[in-house]
């Protein structure tokens, strides 16, 4: 299509900036001087994509390489999609504007089940096929990595490689590979056969799946020579590991706009309901040094006024004072505020937290996830009652009004008793407001709860449980209402549909392949999004393919079973999820990493907290 | 402290790209830049910026003025533009800086230029239009109705020509107190089925006072 005419068509739809490309730090190269061409995929708006962290270190990454030229692609929003299937314009990298189908490489990222669609629609938009069979070529090959890699099985007969853990350097060796393939003009078939012996390259196709009768697997079998278990990648020293100097700077507004510092990776925690908690393991932390180098330059080649500490559960980090401090010295001179976004209040001088700009805007957060200390308990979620009301008390005393408190639904043993902790737990925040005396005068304090829909997900000592049933969440929401009496506690609940598909396909298999492609079919696209989002059409899709999505989502497990996962190594043994899963039925908790090892497995790559000196 | 007026250019991808995001966009580049600015004062500082005439999205401008305030009366704003063209990407073209001559709210006109990718099918139809008693127009109002009005007293000037394509030329009211968007009589002229619809690319080519001089 000539320029002109796909910049007029650009001009009729709402937000042109999602697709004209050309930012700042966006990168062209000569397709003539390079050798592979990768299209990094982001399966949800620009806006969403933009924001992510993992993208700008892989396009960056992969960019500093002569050979490579990585582009971006998202998802086109459903007016410029109209415009594009009816002027017959296909899927484009953002910076060449030339359709992904000719690249080398088309990679997702896998961030959340309910992008699943959209993969499949993106690929249509490309007018590439869409089952990996039907693609018989070398390229373009049809990769995908994210944390949802970790049960990737539902898109098994679409994706050719999947990146288990973390791309960095498992990334660079398929395409190393690739290119020699390439040369000698290699078959696909060899080339998946020859990538499946590295390690965290996850090939579907070459694992025979059997089921029994009742529908669970029965086997997994490897063909050609593939390992039995694909073991997940992890960098053991993220000090060494590759971070970029600058991220692409988009003009329109989106999600999270701001330079992002990582400061380690993994969790000490141990959540059980929480899957990142387990699946990034274990923690590894970057020095005070790298960090300090690291957001400097990236402050530098940014122009932004806001820069934001990435982890799990920030304040873990060891020496997070002393790195603070180090971070307030500089960017307070140079008028940038610091943000971090999940943090425990309770281990922070008052001096250091006025000078956080994340915690002074956004007022008091807390996730006790649970209403009662027995479920709190179950989970291993361990902050108490004692610590949120006292961090309340000396918060209203500082001026504070509003406190936001988040739980789920659902959880494993959860009974109408622990429904109504949760309102009785924000009553009692109310209370402590106005007991206070020194409370701010003539303002009314606000406490909003927002409780989302338990999902059980693998590698988590819960990946065993049902899900509840859309009507037992209905009931239960309900029921929360009736318990709260106070108007100045404010109740935000979650949808039950989409929470019911997430939980489908979390712990989905191969089966769930078909439905995908049917509900595609069916128009399902943008399944995260209130206004696109059908469940009706998702359960038709269900039913034309004799699959019944409860059989996923609402069943019990046995410890026996064998898992879709099952043949995916994250390190994390399904021993010690058997015994976690165990001690949550008696509301026994475990310690954290940094206090005792629970020997959960991840100590195998000989690095991070596993080894840290007790 | 030290007014400064910056001109510059918008064209190629940065044509996509929203006033609302140009300013957001500006107010970076400037930080980068490290000019020493002028901050505004309040709750939440931010470095003072005033644009002389908004462009619409999808509009090409080969003059765009944007005033900044720098806290150092020495500062050679001569490298201005060039200290900014290094940080910008290529849709962004600063040509000049110099002391306002006038204030922003004596911006009066701007001159178009539209392209169409016709072939020159155009320039009959299009002059036969122009030249009509009156041309009637419908704007949507802040409020929300649509207002139908006689665009044709407003035009100030306007000539066409053929260059393998149409090219109209036009004049129109602009800035705070009267904006006439080209845009609104291109509608009016494809919606009034004397011909088929055409792509075609605005150009502002320059903004000007009350007597038609460059505003600079
Ligand atoms: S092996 Fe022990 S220390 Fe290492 S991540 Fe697992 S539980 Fe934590």
């Amino acid at each position: 299509m000539d320029e002109k005419r796909f910049e007029q068509l650009l001009l009729s739809v709402q937000k042109p900036g999602r697709y004209s490309g050309g930012e700042i730090n966006s990168v062209i190269k000569d397709k003539n001087k390079v050798d592979v061409r990768f299209a990094f995929c982001f399966p949800d708006t620009y806006e969403i994509g933009m924001s992510h962290l993992g993208m700008k270190i892989l396009y960056s990454l992969f960019n500093e390489r002569e050979d490579i030229w990585c582009e971006r692609c998202f998802a086109p929003w459903i007016d410029f999609e109209k415009v594009m299937r009816e002027n017959g314009i296909e899927l484009f990298g953002l910076e060449s504007r030339e359709p992904i189908k000719n690249f080398d490489f088309i990679g997702f990222t896998l961030q959340y089940e309910l992008s699943f669609s959209n993969v499949v629609n993106m690929l249509d938009l490309a007018k590439v096929p869409i089952k990996a069979k039907e693609r018989t070529a070398l390229s373009p090959l049809v990769v995908a990595g994210g944390p949802c890699a970790c049960n990737a099985e539902p898109l098994a007969d679409i994706v050719d490689i999947f990146f288990l853990g973390e791309g960095e350097k498992v990334d660079l060796e398929v395409i190393d590979l690739y290119k020699s393939f390439k040369e000698k003009n290699g078959s696909k078939q060899d080339f998946l056969r020859a990538a499946a012996k590295i390690e965290g390259v996850y090939v579907p196709s070459l694992y025979d799946v059997s089921y029994n009768d009742d529908g669970t697997v029965k086997s997994v079998t490897p063909k050609a020579n593939a390992p039995k278990a694909v073991r997940k990648r992890v960098e053991k020293n993220l000090d060494d590991t590759y971070y970029p100097e600058k991220f692409v700077v988009p003009y329109i507004e989106i999600v999270h706009d701001r330079a992002v510092q990582e400061i380690f990776r993994g969790c000490i925690r141990g959540c059980r309901f929480c899957q990142a908690g387990y699946i990034y393991r274990p923690v590894r932390e970057k020095s005070i040094d790298t960090i300090n180098r690291q957001a400097k330059a990236l402050c530098e080649n940014r122009g932004y006024d806001e820069i934001s500490l990435s982890s799990l559960s920030t304040s873990d980090y060891r020496n997070i004072e002393p790195l603070l401090n180090e971070l307030i010295s500089w960017t307070e001179k140079d008028g940038i505020s610091l943000s971090l976004p999940s943090l425990r209040i309770d281990n922070f001088s008052d001096e250091l937290l006025e000078k956080i700009s994340g915690v002074r805007k956004s007022g008091l957060t807390f996730a006790p996830e649970a209403g009662t200390q027995r479920l709190r308990d179950v989970i291993n979620k361990n902050i108490t009652e004692q610590e949120i009301i006292s961090t309340c008390r000396t918060a209203f005393k500082g001026g504070y009004t509003a406190v936001k408190l988040y739980f789920m639904m659902g959880l494993p043993t959860e009974t109408d008793e622990d429904i109504k902790g949760i309102a009785d737990l924000a009553q009692k925040i109310v209370d402590e407001y106005y007991s206070l005396p020194e409370k701010p005068k003539g303002k009314a304090v606000n406490v909003s709860i927002s409780v989302s829909n338990f999902v059980p997900k693998p590698f988590t000592p819960f990946e065993f449980w049902p899900q509840i049933t859309r009507e037992e969440m209905v009931r239960r929401q309900q029921y929360l209402k009736e318990c709260i009496h106070s108007r100045k506690i404010i109740f935000n609940y979650h949808e039950n549909r989409t929470s019911f598909l997430e939980g489908v396909f979390a712990r989905g298999d191969r089966k769930l392949g078909e439905v995908i492609i049917k509900a595609h079919e069916k128009g399902c696209k943008f399944d995260g999004w209130d206004e696109c989002f059908d469940l009706d059409k998702w359960l038709e899709a269900f039913k034309e393919c004799g699959i019944n999505p409860e059989f996923y989502a609402n069943r019990m497990r046995e410890y026996t079973e064998v898992f879709p996962w099952d043949h995916l190594d994250y390190a994390i043994s399904k021993d010690f999820l058997i015994k976690q899963n165990e001690l949550a039925k008696k509301a026994q908790t475990t310690e954290h990493c940094r206090k005792k090892c629970a020997l959960c497995g991840a100590n195998v790559f000989g690095e991070g907290v596993c080894f840290e000196k007790r | 402290m030290k007014n400064v007026r910056l001109f510059y250019k918008k064209g190629g991808r940065m044509r996509f790209i929203s006033h609302l995001d140009i300013t957001r966009f500006m107010a970076r580049i400037i930080k980068r830049a490290k000019l020493p600015v002028w901050f505004t004062e309040g709750f939440n500082p931010h470095p003072y910026i005033t644009f002389a005439l908004p462009l619409s999205l999808g509009h090409i401008s080969e003059y765009d003025i944007m005033d900044i305030r720098l806290c150092d009366d020495d500062y050679d704003i001569e490298k201005l533009p060039e200290t900014l063209n290094a940080i910008c990407p290529d849709g962004i073209r600063f040509f000049k800086a110099a002391e306002p001559k006038l204030k922003t709210a004596f911006v009066a006109f701007a001159q178009f230029e539209i392209e169409f990718d016709d072939k020159g099918e155009l320039l009959k139809p299009l002059s036969d239009f122009l030249k009509s008693e009156s041309i009637e127009v419908s704007k949507k109002t802040k409020k929300g109705d649509i207002k139908t009005f006689d665009v044709k007293p407003k035009i100030k000037d306007f000539s066409l020509n053929e260059n393998g394509n149409t090219v109209l030329k036009i004049t129109l009211p602009a800035g705070s107190e009267e904006n006439i968007n080209p845009e609104l009589i291109l509608t009016a002229f494809f919606g009034s089925g004397v011909t088929n619809y055409s792509c075609y690319t605005v150009t502002r080519k320059s903004i000007l006072d009350k007597d038609l001089n460059l505003f600079e």
